[in-house]
């Protein structure tokens, strides 16, 4: 992965940066030795790794905003990391940047019941915000799995989802409202308790931007009322036609399962051999389909999805009958990572979204693919909205597995867009992707991104090197060209 | 100027390329439902997308639904019915509020995108940009580009679905749109519960809210609208909306029943008629002064109704468990200032002037003023798109 070249002037500036960093923040919140750095050298795409220039960890809007306005003054880079769970290396740290950690932003700032919101500062986890509402009946919902670690400002860089996300959305759907410094230092409240901009919806394009845009120092969060009840079916299909085409019978039913989760043959007997869920072990597909809401609803419906799945060809249906026979029934699904961590030294998980009609045509070349690369690959799938989470299994100490991984991971997410499907569905762009942007995106389409960026940040300072393949300078992105033959004011003169 | 009514994305790319050329502003329409919304736009050429109709792909069983620009909203929702489907934010029939004419125009798809309009069950499903997963367009720099994709979980790139919706047309002339459908509900009934006043129905709303019975919708009606949608029962009406599978329904009305006993239900014919009447803002719909629409925090609306003057001939109700005021207030610039002085103080929000029964817009901007470091970022994010300003400058505001 070839990130941008580092700028040797500022480098060598780093004692000087660290000094006047330690005017606007107290000089324990500065972490410049080796030492200090090490802990904050990858994210949660751990096969990348870089020391930062020097770690910055503000409590308050004000530094941030110290922060911000210095750098852009000096063209020094700003890379802004939250829990640093990310998957898709967005919080990579660049040897000639600053990284900003939003760690000590850990407070909740409101609960407001009456408007049933949340504010927090951009740290919290995602699950603590759950935990300060339970009491009264209340959650957070966009869940990634990474929720107990995760905070909730990465969420909004990122546009978190989770398995829940096919009913209550993703971040960009439970986000009401933001604080951000923009790169000037400049700071900019976005929606609030209200729903919906007056204007152009900003707090939309901050959602999922992976920190090119600004940095997040409060949000509001959406909660909802918990459903009461929730029930599971664990499915066993002989052919993974067959459980695919059962989850469009359900949808095409008028149900909204809360979860529907696909794992294939050996992801099953993985996970059955870590967690022993009674999943069944021949089978060559698992769906986890997942009811909530009204009890009596919830009831009727889990009847009416068994009578679906009966007649699209299951193997074999259990219907959760306690909450603990629920648990267990995702316990399997939840511990697929380490399960399949269990059976090989190493895996890269990919994040590939399909039209879900597509699926039996992706297990096919997949296997095939599989073949080509000597690689074995594990499926865990958000069925209901088609996101695939391929989990390619390797082993580093082998000279070249992980390019063969790594190109194993490009030609499944090839096949996506291929097949009308998307790079990522939940788990970012970040360097991860960047350069396999062009496969889904044509050059104009990057370009009309990148005016975008250039808008919020026309010196590419915040988190350069992730998303976009290339960084074209934003006057070159600025010119017009010539349509049709066609230029506008013909008369002016052209360089 | 007669409208140029291009057959496809290549022609309005030429059309555009002839502006830029030119220097001359297009005027964007679809079926022009919503004209009437915001400044006009002075010296522009019409050019219109209502050649642009059709549907492309409809996936019901992967809740996918592509169509272009300028489908007619009608065609949409027989479509989606006849799979029992529909669009989840529930968009509003603009002709109650803007007909000109006798002959019906509910809009097409990409004018409702374009403002952004969500009708009551925007509370629990969320607004129009929250349903629309890709599209194709025309940029103001005459270049056709996409966003998004064609499935329901994607986050490739920055998400301009976001950005394009509720942009007026000043960004770019959307073509081919990829939308999220849902199913229909089975079944939908509401539960009437008289109170006092609005703040009284603002928290029987917040608290059937937390409760697990899933409200689909929720509006306040004062006495007077409530007569006028036929509930005569000298009373303010908080009217909260079921929906789902019957046996579900009937549950959830009943358990609300019991929480409220002066409360009453009304079945799904009844129901449907209210609520279209609330969403299509029927009951403001013969108002003698200017409409405009308020969204505020649900908590905040009474405090904001209670700091309008005291003698206005002031009518109104609320949607969104009372984070959507619609108003009809006495015509005039100062009305707009009061309004948006009101929700500074209560927390914040914007005010949107919807219709202008007179001069009202050329005296107070309809649409909610902007900070300038706001206003300094639109101004950057339209020239991004549009630098040279010919797709509908100065629709929202003068300076994009």
């Amino acid at each position: 992965m070839q990130m941008p070249e580092p700028d040797a002037a500022i480098i060598a500036r780093k004692r000087d940066i660290v000094a006047k960093l330690k005017t606007i923040l107290p000089a324990t919140s500065v972490v410049d030795s080796e030492e200090g750095c090490r802990a904050y050298d990858a994210d949660g795409l751990s096969a990348y790794r870089q020391l930062p220039l020097v770690v910055v960890l503000p409590e308050t809007v004000e530094q941030v905003a110290a922060i911000m306005r210095y750098c852009h003054g000096e063209g020094i880079k700003i890379v802004p990391r939250g829990s640093g769970t990310s998957l898709s290396g967005g919080a990579l740290p660049l040897a000639d940047a600053v990284l900003m950690a939003m760690g000590k932003f850990n407070r909740i700032l409101d609960v407001d019941y009456d408007n049933r919101c949340v504010v927090a500062q951009p740290g919290v986890t995602n699950l603590a915000i759950t935990h300060a509402v339970e009491s009264e009946g209340f959650y957070y919902a966009p869940d990634p799995s990474s929720q107990i670690a995760c905070s909730v400002g990465g969420n909004v860089a990122e546009n978190s989802g989770g398995v829940h996300c096919l009913k209550y959305g993703l971040t960009t759907n439970n986000l009401l409202g933001i604080e951000m410094v923009t790169i000037e230092g400049e700071v900019l409240r976005l929606g609030g308790k209200h729903l919906d901009a007056g204007d152009y919806d900003l707090l939309g394009v901050m959602t999922g931007s992976e920190g090119l845009l600004g940095v997040v120092t409060e949000v509001t969060l959406r909660i909802l009322q918990s459903p009461a009840t929730r029930r599971a079916l664990l499915v066993g299909f002989d052919d993974t036609a067959a459980a695919a085409s059962a989850v469009g019978d359900i949808i095409a039913a008028g149900i909204i399962p809360a979860g529907m989760e696909m794992m294939d043959s050996l992801a099953i007997n993985a996970a059955e051999d870590f967690v022993h869920a009674g999943y069944p072990r021949a089978a060559a597909a698992l769906l986890i389909i997942e009811l909530d809401g009204p009890e009596i609803e919830v009831d009727a419906l889990i009847e009416r999805v068994a009578a679906l799945v009966n007649t699209a060809g299951a193997s074999s249906i259990k219907i959760s009958t306690s909450e603990d026979e629920r648990m267990l029934f995702w316990a399997g699904r939840k511990s697929a990572f380490p399960a399949v961590g269990r059976i090989s030294p190493d895996y890269l998980c990919m994040d590939g979204t399909i039209p879900r009609r597509a699926l039996p045509d992706m297990m096919v070349r997949m296997a095939s693919l599989s073949q080509t690369y000597g690689l074995r690959v594990a499926n865990v799938f958000h069925a209901g909205d088609g996101n695939l989470h391929p989990l390619i299994l390797f082993d580093a100490n082998q000279p070249d597995e992980l390019q063969r991984a790594e190109d194993f991971g490009a030609d499944i997410l090839r096949a996506c867009v291929e097949m009308g499907g998307v790079l990522t569905g939940e788990h970012g762009v970040g360097v991860e992707k960047r350069d396999l942007m062009p496969i889904q995106f044509s050059e104009d389409d990057l370009k009309q991104q990148q005016r975008l960026k250039c808008a919020f940040d026309a010196n590419h300072l915040l988190n350069p090197g992730k998303v976009f393949p290339e960084l074209h300078r934003c006057a070159e992105l600025g010119r017009l060209h010539v349509h049709h033959g066609k230029m506008p004011h013909p008369d002016l003169p052209r360089f | 100027m007669t409208a140029d009514h291009p057959d496809n994305l290549n022609e309005m790319l030429s059309v555009i390329a002839d502006a830029m050329a030119d220097g001359t502003p297009l005027s964007v329409s679809g079926c022009a439902s919503k004209s009437d919304w915001g400044y006009a736009i002075a010296d522009a050429r019409p050019v219109s997308v209502d050649r642009w109709a059709g549907i492309i792909d409809y996936q019901p069983d992967e809740l996918i639904l592509t169509v272009r620009a300028g489908t007619p909203m009608t065609e949409i929702n027989k479509t989606l019915a006849n799979k029992n489907q529909m669009l989840g934010f529930e968009p509003p029939d603009p002709s109650v509020l803007f007909a000109k004419t006798d002959i019906s125009n509910k809009g097409s798809i990409g004018g409702v995108l374009a403002t952004n309009s969500s009708g009551s069950r925007r509370l629990t499903a969320g607004a129009a940009r929250d349903f629309l997963l890709g599209f194709e367009a025309a940029s103001g720099r005459g270049e056709r580009f996409r966003s998004g994709g064609k499935v329901v979980k994607n986050v490739t790139g920055y998400d301009l679905s976001k950005l394009i919706c509720g942009s007026f047309g000043t960004l770019a002339i959307m073509d081919e749109l990829t939308l999220k459908t849902l199913p229909r509900p089975e079944d939908s009934k509401s539960v009437l519960i008289p109170a006092a006043d609005l703040a009284a129905a603002v928290r029987h709303i917040a608290a059937i809210l937390a409760t697990p019975h899933e409200p689909s919708a929720a509006a306040i009606l004062p006495s007077d609208i409530a007569a006028l949608a036929g509930f005569g029962y000298g009373q303010m009406l908080a009217v909260i909306r079921f929906e789902g599978f019957a046996i579900s329904v009937n549950d959830r009305v009943n358990a609300v029943l019991s929480l409220y006993p002066d409360g009453d239900s009304i079945d799904d014919a009844a129901s449907q008629t209210l609520w279209q009447a609330i969403g299509n803002t029927a009951l403001l719909a013969d108002a003698a002064g200017d409409i405009w629409k308020l969204s505020c925090a649900p908590s905040a609306a009474p405090l904001v109704i209670n700091a309008l003057p005291d003698d206005w001939p002031l009518r109104y109700y609320a949607d969104w468990a009372g984070g959507l005021l619609w108003l009809d207030v006495p015509t005039g610039d100062v009305t707009g200032t009061i309004l948006r002085q009101a929700l500074a103080d209560h927390g914040g929000g914007f005010a949107q002037l919807i219709r202008d029964s007179g001069n009202t817009r050329s005296l107070v901007p309809p649409f909610q003023p902007l900070s300038s470091p706001q206003m300094a970022l639109h101004k950057r994010i339209k020239a991004a798109f549009d630098p040279k300003g010919i797709l509908n400058p100065g629709r929202m505001h003068h300076a994009i």
